[in-house]
């Protein structure tokens, strides 16, 4: 009894982890630019496949290049580093066609997030044509985690080893970042935009290259998750990050739009939620997140540590 | 001494730290044009927001005609009789000088949903009466010719009286002015305040005016009120306010207001 | 190229850019249509497939009538329930009520694929059809069409499509001229919900077959492109918008898997090359010299005394 409940516990926190990851790559670009990136999901995605291809996997028949693969095959650490890197690039791109020319001529934010929502249909679709629709295990499967055993005993409770890392390497991350924003000279630089981007750009902070940082760090931050996630379950295909980046949009609403550490406790608490959800209704899991959202919504529309708002009049 | 249409018994608007409107008293008598003056951030645009619905009050009421309505909606007291401009001028800009009005004029008369979809008689006859009166009001407003042009394209001072023909079209007992000189030339500050006059006799309205202009307030206003720092500070005819000393010590005394 | 069936396809879509039309006209970004959308065909899929009084026959033949009803039915209960979310999601503002609209539509998707009911991941199957060919269905689909168009055509003139109008560009403004601002954008929910319940009915005797992905997410996405491509100033916008866009994946079948790769650039670069989308006020203007926003100050020349 006790074991089970370690266990799911575990498996909650670690999913909440990634929920966390997605949700605050959205918290970065929000803070600085007050938009949500749409196009989240697909580069939790493109991670996920990045990892993959890196790590030496191969094309299968559906894809634009059958039998294809990457020469070589990077140990699962590196390629997932990369993979967040490239995905952080991919991010990056987003935000010269997506944002840049709207922020440009001052349009509506409204436009940004069809046009966010539009890149995110051409990268999963790309990747789609380059990997086909099919699923795909990763090559070696969990021996791949540097010999490390497929599951550990803890407290008598046998645990997957990919839990754990999952779980370790989002907080590893999440901490990393938090640290980095508070006391390194450029997370000062990014928060000073995010607080007020015209006082910053007047001490000398070049706002816009704040801005492609956030975009990248944002991007990373979801190709890491779609690395974990693509190792420790699969890749049932190109859109399987979407369904990430909607539940990382509930989180982010749950913690607060543009707080980091809502972002955190938001991720957490979803995790833990779902993990909580009796095997007879997994299938309504994916229902909680959002039901839980609606929740928040309409007691706390800011989020629970999220800040309130005046319009002045 | 009648019965007041508003009035306002310890008041208090408090955001986070900031004491805004700090236990204000006052009553509005009908008829009367009734001056706000204060220097800046003392709390006179907080003050209209709370008692036009727009912020809930954090201490205190407002009555209306004796009936207590703080906390209520906008809409509803606007529905009492209670129509407000704004100091950075909210006009639907996309729409018409036109469209702005008869937004204004929904319920005057008042038709219905069905009536409107079939576009039967009687929804005729109210949009017929409709326009007849933002066409009056346009006339009296002198925008007549600006009719069709879109608000957001006007010239400042015609956005300023766009601004209070869209409330009179609420058909208000009382008006609140929040600023309306602002931006405005000497000569054209004339005019504003001969409209006043006039449209208080037409419209058989009450004045509320916010204003920093404090000649224009003295010529005007039948009583005011004086607030410093939210808290009212002063309260009477033009002549014992001017010669109020915290007021002279206050607002006059620092020279933002009489220049400004 | 363009059979009828596509024909029908591009008018649901249009009906379906409609829908997202009208909260937007007053202000609202509601990305709710799809969850409308699919209770709406649930419904149908259910009532005919097991309600023998609608007259379903053995050989998979449905009565006309028994359509319309549906399509009522759909749009009530959509909107019945637009009724009731909508009181509560509407205080919420801007991108909050994006978010919250979305996750109705997950809720709703959630719901109906797990519901003992409505048949799971496979969905319901051998929706009986009223009709022998899809050119049968053009009908019934420009029809709602039309009374769509009417109503948002007669929204223009008269107090509450103005309070829509007014509300958009300023909702505390409006309020403080005495507008029931919640009555207002509730009222422009509940329509766009009827009007998404009733197509999604249509839609489910098309197709045949109903499942829970009819109303997804990516539907959100694709609707609302809708009505940014096609333009948001004016109804033809939208109707434009999803007759264009609904018509585009099939023209690019040609292309085959890149297709959609290229609906994505569409809707990335739209907004970019076009803000206002392709229907505009000043574009009507130039082409038959009757705007639909100025329609009604047009006609109140002549009560200038």
């Amino acid at each position: 009894m006790i074991e089970t409940l370690l266990q799911l516990l575990l498996n909650g926190a670690a999913s909440g982890g990634v929920y966390a990851l997605v949700a605050l790559g959205y918290t970065l670009v929000f803070s600085v630019l007050g938009v949500i990136n749409f196009a989240q999901g697909a580069l939790f995605s493109v991670g996920g496949y990045l990892t993959f291809l890196l790590m030496g996997g191969k094309i299968g028949v559906n894809g634009a290049l059958p039998g294809w693969g990457l020469p070589g095959g990077l140990p699962f650490w590196l390629a997932l580093l990369v993979a967040a890197a490239g995905s952080g690039l991919v991010g990056l791109l987003v935000e010269r066609v997506a944002f840049a020319p709207l922020r440009r001529r001052n349009a509506e934010p409204l436009l940004a997030l069809i046009t966010s929502l539009g890149a995110g249909v051409v990268v999963v679709n790309l990747l789609q044509l380059l990997m086909g629709a099919e699923g795909y295990a990763f090559p070696h499967g969990t021996d791949a985690l540097g010999g490390l055993p497929g599951a550990l005993m803890i407290a008598g409770a046998r645990i997957r080893t990919i839990q754990l890392l999952l779980l370790l390497t989002s907080a590893g991350a999440v901490l990393a970042l938090s640290l980095w924003l508070e006391r390194s000279k450029g997370g000062r630089a990014l928060r000073a935009v995010a607080e007020d981007a015209t006082t910053a750009q007047l001490l000398g902070i070049n706002s816009e290259a704040m801005v492609r940082l956030a975009f990248f760090l944002s991007g990373a931050l979801a190709g890491l998750g779609g690395g974990l996630i693509g190792v420790s379950v699969s890749l049932p295909g190109p859109y399987f990050g979407i369904g990430y980046g909607l539940k990382g949009l509930a989180v982010l609403v749950l913690g607060g739009l543009g707080s980091v550490p809502g972002a955190i406790a938001g991720g957490l608490l979803m995790g833990l939620a779902e993990a909580l959800v009796p095997s007879a209704a997994s299938g309504w899991r994916d229902a909680l997140a959002f039901a839980i959202l609606f929740a928040v919504l309409l007691l706390r529309p800011s989020g629970l540590l999220g800040r309130r708002t005046v319009e002045k009049v | 001494m009648s019965q007041p249409l508003l009035e306002v018994r310890d008041l208090s608007r408090r955001f986070g730290g900031l004491l805004a409107v700090d236990r204000v008293n006052f009553a509005v008598q009908p008829g009367e044009i009734f001056g706000l003056i204060g220097p800046n951030g003392a709390g006179k645009t907080t003050l209209f927001n709370v008692i036009s619905g727009v912020t809930p009050p954090t201490g205190g009421s407002v009555f209306w005609r004796s009936q207590p309505i703080s906390g209520q909606a906008p809409h509803r007291l606007n529905r009492l009789g209670l129509a407000r401009t704004f100091q950075n001028l909210r006009l639907f800009d996309g729409l018409s000088v036109l469209e702005n009005l008869l937004v204004a004029l929904q319920r005057r008369p008042r038709s219905s949903a069905l009536g409107g979809l079939l576009n039967s008689a009687g929804h005729q006859r109210a949009e017929r009466q409709r326009l007849e009166a933002a066409w009056q009001l346009l006339e009296e407003l002198g925008l007549t010719a600006l009719a069709e042009r879109q608000a957001g394209t006007l010239a400042y001072g015609d956005r300023r009286r766009l601004e209070m023909a869209r409330a009179l079209a609420t058909g208000p007992s009382l008006l609140l002015l929040d600023e309306p000189a602002a931006g405005l030339n000497p000569a054209e500050k004339d005019q504003l305040c001969q409209l006043i006059g006039e449209l208080r006799q037409r419209h058989q309205l009450t004045v509320m005016i916010i204003e920093h202009h404090v000649p224009l307030l003295m010529r005007l206003c039948n009583r005011m009120a004086v607030l410093d720092f939210g808290v009212r500070i002063a309260l009477g005819t033009p002549e014992e306010v001017r010669r109020d000393p915290q007021v002279i010590e206050a607002y006059l005394g620092t020279g933002t207001g009489g220049s400004a | 190229m363009i059979d009828n069936g596509l024909l029908v396809q591009m008018l649901m879509g249009a009906l379906l850019g409609l829908s997202v039309y009208l909260p937007l006209a007053a202000g609202q970004l509601s990305l709710a249509t799809p969850a409308f959308y699919a209770v709406g065909g649930t419904l149908a899929a259910l009532l005919s497939t097991r309600w023998s009084a609608l007259g379903a026959t053995a050989n998979g033949g449905f009565p006309v009538p028994s359509l319309l009803l549906e399509m009522a039915l759909g749009g009530v209960l959509a909107g019945l329930l637009a009724l009731l979310v909508g009181r509560l999601v509407l205080r919420l503002q801007g991108i909050y009520l994006a978010i919250a609209t979305i996750a109705l539509v997950e809720i709703v998707r959630v719901a109906i694929l797990n519901l003992p009911f409505t048949g799971g991941a496979v969905g319901i199957f051998a929706i009986p059809q009223p009709f022998d060919t899809a050119a049968g269905y053009l009908l019934p689909a420009l029809a709602l069409l039309a009374l769509a168009g009417w109503l948002c055509q007669r929204l223009e003139l008269m107090p509450l499509g103005r309070a829509m109008a007014a509300i958009r560009h300023d909702e505390l403004a409006a309020s403080c001229m005495g507008l029931d601002t919640t009555q207002v954008k509730l009222t422009a929910f509940v329509l766009s919900a009827m009007l998404a319940g009733s197509t999604g009915a249509l839609a489910a005797h098309f197709l045949n077959t109903w499942n829970a992905r009819q109303g997804s997410f990516d539907t959100s996405i694709t609707t609302l492109a809708f009505v940014v491509l096609g333009g948001s100033r004016t109804w033809l916008g939208p109707v434009v918008g999803g007759l264009l866009l609904t018509a585009l994946p099939e023209l690019l079948r040609p292309v085959g898997d890149v297709r959609l790769v290229l609906f994505g650039l569409v809707i990335l670069l739209g907004p970019v090359l076009a803000p206002q989308g392709l229907v505009t006020p000043a574009l009507l203007e130039r082409l038959g010299g009757w705007s639909l926003r100025s329609g009604a100050s047009r006609k109140t020349e002549n009560a200038q005394p």
